[in-house]
């Protein structure tokens, strides 16, 4: 809104025109991208959009991480096998079941975004999500068990 | 002794530097609204509190505020709805004119024209019309009110974004025209900051109080963009352009 | 005459009529600044039912107000097209003392010109499926819904695109007087909470139920008393022509469908202080016990909102307990004429559906008082969409 002082316009008038001519400030508390993880008073659907990018940020590092590990490769035998011996220790093996977890959120989630966002099921996205949820869990415990169970 | 409950209300003149708020003990009987207790903070402790409202009824949508973190229509939310300290503030993602009131330009520069607001009532459909009539008449559901862009987490972080009032709108126009072209408005929601922008966090509809269910709107309007692009042949977005259609 | 050189009016009060008394005084080309302490509509405006009136209620015992409703239903169709809900309404008649007000209803429409037909019970049924099953008769007659701040805002949208300056959240503190002429209000500007002063050559008080406040600033007194009634919302569109009870007027008598709820009105009675009315649970029982007797679906309706209006009746001080005795209809008061203050005049009374009516005549009054000689222009211009009151 843009009100620039007007021939004839009364001066008190024009002041309070003035006045909010500048755009006020945004009410938000937290900063813009901070807002996407802010849960309180959300909802399912907001549950599943940030944990969507938060697993998304995630395998992004984990590309990149992925690739740092593959070019120990570079370095010979001897390299490689130091990291093996890292890679079978419990807190790797539990950040394993970690990438597994945000695989199966991502992926899943990702499913219900394809369909959703195509106009079917929409009316039932939060149904969708949690049956997908719990599904993804019996696959994350099996995954658990499996990655601690064999040691090789 | 009258039961009361407190209030923390955001409070914001221009000028000042910035925000803050104000506690007041507010008393509350039974179905005492937020509305209610804004206005006697207004009438009985603090004239120059600024408070939007018109209708009391949920169809003017102008007293849309944050009550507790969630959008809520003022007239409409009782206390008894609310636990602990009720903070009261304005809506998200539109600037602040004063206290709790933003200006809604923003909000309405988002839609496209023309802007139709009656439609065919669904509204018993197998009561006979009265002669002379060829179908009952209704207002469209949406009232403007903007919870919806609040609530919505892209709008946070792109103010281009047009919005779920603005698509739901849109969709709305396909499937009921009133003389405006299908076209047109299909061109106008395949915007990349139109129906593509948005994510899928449903708390459009979420906090939607008259049932306009934006977010399910946005999908069918993909379906039907997408449905187009088929029929066009083609697989590539075009470019994307901030020009609503004339 | 450009506008910048034309007088300049000030109007306190942006409900209806302030709003139409602007459209009506900017397309005569007077510079006109409007003042609202609030949102536009805020004070009664907004807060009524949604009936476009086709007069009937009025046909019988007050036949002025029967005569402008007709009038201004028309006109408004006109002017503001796609901003009503144009289902016609219907006079529901369940008891037999209803039926005794049937035939002196007919003729009240026949002299005033509102057209009727008049349906059996299977008839009215059939159009409306949820009315009372033990209804005697139906009037049909074209009554509309509006909404009640949407329909008023086109006028400000349209206002403000031909020059007005529409400031709300703008209080008025106190009206300037300078030897016996009233020359402008301190203001003060919520949004800043600065004091400032605006002039002018004439101020209108069109502020409704506050009229009486707002003239005293001036050292004049208004026969103006608040009148509130109570509203029920409840959830579902339980009809879509506008229900009303066929008998002279009492409470709960009028259903209108709003979107997906449905709104039961009204009640009745006076208060000093157009600010604090409070809503009395037994009206809003009120509501529910008459309004079922036309819709029964109505008592087991989820309940939305309940809320009250003032009315601004015009009376004398002493008559009448309930306010319903006084008249709707509306009066301009040129305060040069009837109390000696100059720059002064008050429009007030009224209803909803008569907002252009009333600020034509007012505008005939300012602009003779102020020697501008131009017609009114509002019967034939169509207004610009709501959303023009939004607009940069």
């Amino acid at each position: 809104m843009t009100h620039p002082p007007t021939p004839g316009r009364d001066p008190g008038v024009d002041e309070i025109l003035r006045a909010r001519d500048p755009a006020g400030p945004m009410s938000r508390k937290v900063p813009g991208p901070v807002a996407w993880f802010d849960l309180r008073s959300r909802s399912t659907g907001h549950l599943a959009f940030s944990l969507n990018r938060i697993t998304g940020l995630g395998l992004v590092f984990y590309l990149y991480l992925h690739l740092a590990v593959l070019s120990l490769l570079l370095g010979g035998e001897g390299s490689w096998n130091d990291f093996l011996g890292i890679a079978t220790t419990p807190l790797f093996l539990g950040l394993d079941v970690l990438l597994v977890f945000g695989l199966l959120v991502h992926g899943l989630n990702g499913a219900r975004l394809a369909l959703v966002g195509s106009g079917f099921v929409s009316s039932h996205q939060k149904a969708l999500f949690w049956s997908l949820m719990a599904f993804g869990s019996i696959l994350l415990v099996y995954t658990a068990l499996h990655v601690f169970g064999s040691e090789s | 002794m009258m039961a009361t409950r407190r209030l923390r209300v955001y409070r914001f003149k221009r000028g000042d530097d910035s925000p803050h708020t104000d506690e007041h003990d507010v008393p509350a009987e039974d179905g005492t609204t937020v509305l209610e207790a804004l206005r006697w903070i207004q009438l009985r402790r603090d004239p120059s509190l600024g408070l939007r409202h018109s209708c009391i009824h949920a169809s003017c949508g102008t007293c849309g505020v944050r009550v507790n973190g969630r959008e809520r229509l003022a007239c409409v939310t009782p206390l008894s709805d609310v636990s602990g300290t009720i903070s009261v503030e304005p809506i998200a993602n539109l600037p602040v004119l004063h206290d709790v009131v933003v200006d809604m330009t923003p909000f309405f520069e988002r839609f496209p024209e023309p802007h139709p607001i009656v439609r065919e009532s669904e509204a018993h459909l197998e009561a006979e019309r009265p002669d002379g009539l060829d179908l009952y008449l209704r207002y469209e559901d949406c009232i403007e009110c903007g919870l919806c862009l609040s609530a919505c987490p892209i709008a946070a972080t792109d103010a281009t974004y047009l919005g779920p009032a603005a698509l739901a709108f849109a969709q709305r126009m396909l499937e009921e025209p009133r003389g405006v072209d299908r076209g047109a408005i299909l061109d106008w929601a395949d915007q990349d900051n139109a129906a593509w922008r948005c994510h899928a966090a449903f708390e459009c509809t979420e906090a939607c109080p008259s049932d306009v269910r934006p977010a399910q709107r946005i999908m069918a309007l993909r379906r039907d963009l997408r449905g187009r692009r088929k029929e066009q042949g083609r697989a590539v977005p075009d470019l994307p352009t901030n020009e609503a259609p004339a | 005459m450009t506008r910048a050189s034309a007088p300049h009016v000030l109007i306190v009060g942006g409900g209806g009529t302030g709003g139409a008394l602007a459209h009506d005084l900017a397309l005569r080309g007077l510079k006109v600044t409007l003042v609202e302490r609030g949102e536009f509509t805020s004070g009664t405006t907004g807060r009524h039912h949604g009936l476009l009136h086709s007069g009937a209620r009025y046909a019988v015992n007050d036949e002025d107000s029967a005569l402008e409703c007709i009038e201004e239903n028309t006109l408004l169709r006109r002017i503001a097209p796609g901003s009503f809900e144009e289902n016609d309404g219907l006079f529901v008649g369940v008891t037999d003392e209803d039926m005794e007000y049937l035939p002196p209803f007919l003729a009240g429409c026949e002299a005033t010109g509102i057209p009727t037909q008049v349906l059996q019970p299977d008839d009215a049924l059939r159009l409306e499926p949820l009315l009372n099953p033990e209804l005697k008769v139906a009037v049909r007659v074209p009554d509309a819904t509006m909404d009640a701040m949407r329909m008023p805002l086109r006028f400000f949208g349209t206002a403000k695109a031909n020059g007005a300056d529409l400031l709300n959240w703008v209080d008025v503190i106190d009206l300037e007087r300078s030897s016996g002429t009233v020359a402008g209000a301190r203001v003060r500007d919520l949004v800043t909470g600065r004091e400032t002063r605006i002039g002018a050559d004439l101020v209108v008080n069109a502020t409704g139920p506050w009229s009486e406040q707002v003239a005293h600033m001036a050292g004049v007194d208004v026969p103006i008393r608040p009148s509130p009634g109570v509203m029920l919302a409840v959830r579902g569109r339980l009809c879509n022509m506008v229900i009303n009870r066929l008998h002279a007027s009492g409470d709960g008598d009028i259903v209108v469908p709003q979107r997906g709820l449905s709104v039961v009105g009204t009640s009745s009675w006076v208060v000093k202080d157009p600010d604090d009315l409070g809503v009395p649970a037994d009206h809003v029982q009120r509501m529910v016990d008459e309004g079922s007797k036309l819709v029964p679906a109505l008592r087991e309706a989820p309940y939305r909102s309940a809320w009250s209006a003032a009315r601004p009746l015009i009376g004398s001080k002493d008559d009448a307990d309930s306010g319903r005795e006084l008249s709707r209809t509306f009066k301009t008061i040129d305060h040069a004429v009837d109390d000696g203050v100059e720059g002064f005049v008050t429009i007030t009374g009224g209803k909803g559906t008569t907002l252009r009516g009333m600020a034509e005549v007012c505008a005939d009054v300012v602009c003779a008082k102020l020697g501008i000689e131009e017609p009114c222009r509002t019967r034939e211009t169509v207004l610009l969409p709501h959303t023009a009151a939004y607009a940069a």
